[in-house]
């Protein structure tokens, strides 16, 4: 078994196994359960669309996802050396990059595990609506590169600070920014800036997708430049977190 | 004695219905939907109705009071609607309309649950006792497919407590090894 694997292994099982990681799932799986009660719990709620629900849900579980991601990331290497376990990982028979694809690893089996759990909400609150299927796919194709793309961005600031907390701070606020698009809806953004900042950043991507495919029906095809922007997110962010693992710079 | 009995009863009738009958109202209702109202009205929808009440008579109205009402005429459903999450706007009270003059009023409604219903204005002033009512519009909502609270419970509240489960048997064994 390589490194790369048996690390990955490791971050799973930290997930499933430690209280920590179980934690983490449960505050998750709140998060959703708490939109969920919240809509059928409030008269003008429970009378949206199942399809507008469904793309509400697929939101709410792209957002709490890269939160998790970036606690995750954050924790990935400045985590191990306040917990003064990095130096025997540096110093053990492996490389960085082995190192730093295990880690990854481990986010997406963590990003996997979110994944599984929203499933059963996004059928409580769209069975019997329209385009289920397509949301539940479309989460997978859109959700994970912003997901992970966060994950890997707190991760290369964890290695770049050496600090939990400056890491998970930087990273959060940079997701709060691109996520604001969850909370402005597209009426808001349809403006000269509004349309620039779409085009630019990641989470309007994915979320313009899922209004357009859950709500909209709309075809694959016209969801490429928006593919193609999230890819990017998630390879741009990849590179930074290997390229920043390979110099260190802890005080 | 006959003549003055009737002589009498004629002056005092009058001075005793004379307030009443000084101040009688004659109202008119007209009620009608928006142009705007979904042609086939769905659940979630909203729905707008324009009332004109007209003060027919020669005096004054004081004191009017307009109300909307919802009756469901769905077959085996037939009932009064609380208008509670249907609407927020049930009355105005309180207006005063001049002979020949007319109050309109926008009366919006969103669209609770489907079946079969009927909308009436009704008015009424302060000194008369009787109501006056509009012709009534009848609309039929759709049913359309949303969320279900049966499908949500046991998701909302079982993961949760599963994963707390797991949670506490994980933390339970650990300190039974330790």
């Amino acid at each position: 078994m390589s490194a790369t694997t048996q690390i990955a292994r490791k971050e799973r099982w930290a997930l499933l196994q430690d209280q920590r990681g179980l934690g983490w799932l449960l505050a998750f799986s709140a998060v959703l359960s708490a939109f969920a009660l919240l809509l059928i719990s409030n008269q003008e709620l429970s009378l949206l669309d199942n399809a507008q629900v469904v793309y509400m849900l697929a939101g709410t579980v792209t957002t709490a996802g890269a939160v998790i991601a970036v606690i995750l990331g954050a924790d990935a290497f400045a985590g191990e050396r306040e917990r003064g376990t990095l130096v025997p990982l540096l110093i053990a028979p492996i490389r960085t990059s082995e190192l730093v694809n295990g880690k990854a690893l481990g986010l997406v089996s963590a990003w996997g595990l979110m994944y599984l759990l929203s499933l059963p909400y996004l059928w409580a609150v769209g069975a019997g609506g329209q385009n289920l299927v397509q949301a539940i796919l479309y989460l997978v194709l859109f959700g994970t590169p912003v997901v992970l793309g966060f994950g890997y961005l707190a991760m290369a600031l964890s290695v770049r600070s050496g600090s939990v907390l400056t890491s998970l701070l930087t990273s959060l606020i940079v997701l709060l920014f691109t996520a604001s698009p969850l909370l402005l809806g597209p009426g808001l953004r349809n403006s000269t800036i509004g349309r620039a900042l779409d085009a630019v950043n990641p989470f309007s991507g994915a979320l313009n997708t899922y209004d357009a495919v859950i709500i909209d029906s709309d075809p694959f095809l016209a969801q490429l430049p928006r593919l193609t922007l999230v890819l990017a997110w998630l390879a741009v962010t990849f590179l930074a977190a290997r390229t920043t693992a390979h110099r260190p710079r802890f005080h | 004695m006959k003549p003055l009995r009737q002589y009498l009863f004629a002056i005092l009738l009058p001075l005793l219905l004379g307030v009443s009958m000084a101040q009688a109202a004659d109202l008119s209702i007209k009620l009608e939907p928006d142009q705007s109202n979904p042609v086939t009205p769905t659940m979630g929808d909203a729905m707008h109705f324009h009332s004109r009440i007209h003060n027919d008579s020669a005096h004054p109205v004081e004191g009017l009071v307009a109300w909307i009402s919802l009756v469901e005429v769905t077959p085996g459903r037939e009932q009064p609607m609380d208008l509670e999450d249907w609407s927020a706007h049930k009355a105005v009270a309180g207006a005063t309309l001049a002979p020949g003059a007319a109050l309109t009023t926008d009366w919006p409604m969103r669209l609770i649950q489907s079946g079969d219903y009927r909308v009436v204005i009704s008015a009424t002033d302060r000194n008369e006792q009787t109501v006056y009512t509009s012709p009534t519009l009848q609309f039929h909502v759709a049913r359309k497919p949303i969320i279900e609270s049966s499908r949500i419970l046991p998701v909302a509240f079982g993961l949760p407590l599963l994963i707390g489960g797991v949670m506490t048997y994980r933390g339970w064994r650990q300190r039974r090894c330790t």
